[in-house]
């Protein structure tokens, strides 16, 4: 099943028959190849025929779009996203120009709730490279929901960011408090560039005396180094539950499996004991921080 | 009590207001697009205009727990360049539609000129044909006769009365308004158009109905808390409860809601502010613990 397919069958078990009869029209209108005037109406207008209620995709239906599709994660979309994406999607000239001149046109035009069905789109588009600059300015925004919806849950900055963007989307996280280990693909695009930069923000956060997030952790990987190995320790002795808990993840991460094995008894808070066992278990991945997001929703199947 | 500031400038006003805005109780506000103080060159200004009262600013509103509806529109202004205003007016559809548009908005007049007549119609044209609201900006100079004319012209091209909001009003103009059946909104600005102590004297005397009250705080010397400011008036000089909710709160909410782009029920619940959900701490908050779940005062 291509992505489409799974957009329209996810739609096709929520729409009710007016917002259906809505979407069929303007579907329609799209795929016979409209104006990039009026395709950018369609885009906007939707939030008048479409609710914007939560997708609350199945387990099943999580797996069918992972399938489609590694790496897209629409856990936490909007039917009206889903349907945004879907129009999208029937573009006609989706594997030419014509799908590029009209995007440009509708994030031009778009408000925040249509930037974020466009970012959300843009993997799941033939040769989604071609809108790298564009998924840049996604990541560039300050509005946290703007930023999610070009880096989190999408395989689209691990696949087509060049290191400088990836680097930045990743550390932007941070800044933007977006959920780091929602970057999909994060673990295969570690290195120790990445590295040095979260240890430079380890060590600003600490002359400031300011808390450290524990998904910074994550950034380490195997090249944490010396110096990660210096800081991982002073967090491990020093950090709150929830950083003592992303550092003995990196800690792990960075092949001291016997170090964290010596800490697990030494440890007294429940949530840390139950990371590191996990941890210790080989849940380890950049996904194993859901469990330390307090606003995140149960890990589903989608991992 | 909540408040609604049916028009105000937000994009003019700091974070300080806003936090201000809140404590005392304004829970919505609408921003209508208007000009920049300054004239704009080109229609990619407006562009950015638009997307700005539509995006960035209602972030910027909802992280201190306030509701942001915009009306967009072509000001009278502006008008005067016909060229740019043409233009402006061929993009205004691609921005009308937007979730949060809840008027086409301020249009009207300044000079009182052929060119600005020729944009209100086209406009007021364009929100009959898609069934929206109109709220009108009366001009300083002749204001009495402008205002007659904004009824005369939204009526004879079938808008309405009901969904014609006017705005700037006096003790001189309210009757024509109100006998025509539009909606009078009244701007309490210190030292020019209507003060607080007048507004009272005018709901004393008119009632509630169709009156709303606003600040229109923009770049200029006003003040964004000019509602609360004279619903507090209100009460002190007797003003019925009731007619002090319908003015400040209740009037604007039933105008602008038959755009169909306010969710009433989410409204009138109290709301909770969680600023780390919406915003980055290195663009609006700057360091600062965010406010989280901090309901707004009623």
């Amino acid at each position: 099943m291509s992505t489409l397919d799974v957009s329209l069958a996810l739609l096709a078990r929520r729409l009710s028959p007016s917002e259906r009869a809505w979407f069929d029209a303007a579907r329609a209108e799209i795929g016979a190849g409209c104006s990039d005037d009026r395709f950018c109406q369609l885009i906007s207008q939707a939030s008048r025929f479409a609710p914007r209620k939560p997708l609350a995709p199945t387990a099943e239906e999580l797996k069918d779009a992972q399938r489609a599709l590694s790496g897209w994660n629409p856990e936490r979309w909007s039917t009206l996203e889903a349907l945004r994406v879907a129009l999208v999607l029937s573009h006609p000239g989706a594997s030419g120009d014509g799908i590029v001149r009209a995007l440009r046109e509708a994030f031009k035009y778009a408000d925040v709730g249509e930037a974020c069905a466009l970012y959300k789109s843009l993997a799941h588009l033939p040769a989604p490279e071609r809108f790298v600059w564009q998924a840049g300015e996604g990541a560039r925004s300050s509005m946290r929901v703007v930023f999610e919806s070009a880096c989190c849950d999408t395989p689209y900055p691990v696949k087509c960011f060049d290191d400088t963007a990836w680097r930045q989307a990743v550390i932007k996280c941070m800044f933007i408090e977006a959920p780091m280990w929602r970057v999909w693909g994060l673990d295969t695009r570690l290195d120790a560039e990445l590295a040095r930069m979260a240890l430079d923000l380890v060590e600003e956060r600490r002359s400031a005396g300011r808390p450290i997030s524990p998904e910074l952790w994550m950034c380490l990987g195997p090249h944490a180094g010396p110096r990660g190995l210096a800081q991982i320790e002073v967090e491990l002795r020093e950090g709150p539950a929830r950083g003592r808990a992303g550092a003995g993840l990196a800690l792990l991460r960075a092949g001291h499996r016997d170090r964290l094995q010596a800490l697990l008894p030494l440890e007294n808070d429940p949530l840390v004991r139950q990371v590191f066992a996990d941890a210790l278990a080989g849940q380890a991945s950049s996904r194993a921080w859901a469990a330390l997001d307090p606003t995140c929703l149960p890990v589903s199947g989608a991992r | 009590m909540r408040f609604f500031d049916p028009h105000i400038h937000m994009i003019s006003r700091t974070t300080d207001d806003y936090e201000a805005m809140a404590r005392a109780g304004v829970r919505a506000v609408v921003e209508p697009a208007f000009w920049i103080g300054q004239p704009r060159t080109t229609v990619g200004s407006f562009v950015d205009y638009f997307s700005q009262i539509l995006g960035w600013e209602r972030f910027r509103a909802a992280q201190f727990g306030i509701a942001h509806y915009c009306a967009i529109g072509l000001n009278s202004k502006e008008a005067n360049n016909e060229a740019l205003a043409k233009e402006v007016l061929e993009i205004l559809p691609r921005f009308a539609f937007k979730e949060g548009v809840v008027a086409i908005g301020e249009i009207g007049y300044d000079e009182i000129s052929p060119a600005e007549e020729r944009a209100y119609i086209w406009q007021l044209e364009f929100a009959v044909k898609h069934d929206m609201v109109v709220m009108v900006h009366s001009p300083h100079r002749d204001k009495k006769r402008g205002i007659q004319r904004s009824l005369a012209v939204a009526k004879e091209l079938g808008l309405p009365m009901g969904k014609l909001v006017i705005d700037h009003n006096n003790e001189e103009t309210v009757r024509d308004v109100l006998d025509a059946g539009a909606w009078a909104a009244f701007t309490i600005y210190p030292h020019t158009k209507m003060g607080s102590e007048r507004m009272c004297e005018l709901v004393k005397r008119y009632g509630p109905k169709q009156i709303l009250v606003d600040s229109s705080a923009d770049w200029g010397v006003s003040d964004p808390l000019s509602v609360p400011r004279t619903a507090k008036l209100m009460l002190e000089r007797g003003i019925p409860l009731e007619h002090v909710e319908q003015t400040t709160w209740g009037n604007a909410l039933a105008a602008y809601s038959q755009s169909g782009q306010i969710d009433v029920e989410a409204l009138l619940a109290t709301p909770v502010i969680d600023q780390r959900a919406l915003f980055s701490d290195n663009s609006v908050l700057r360091g600062q613990a965010p406010r989280v779940d901090e309901p707004v005062p009623n």
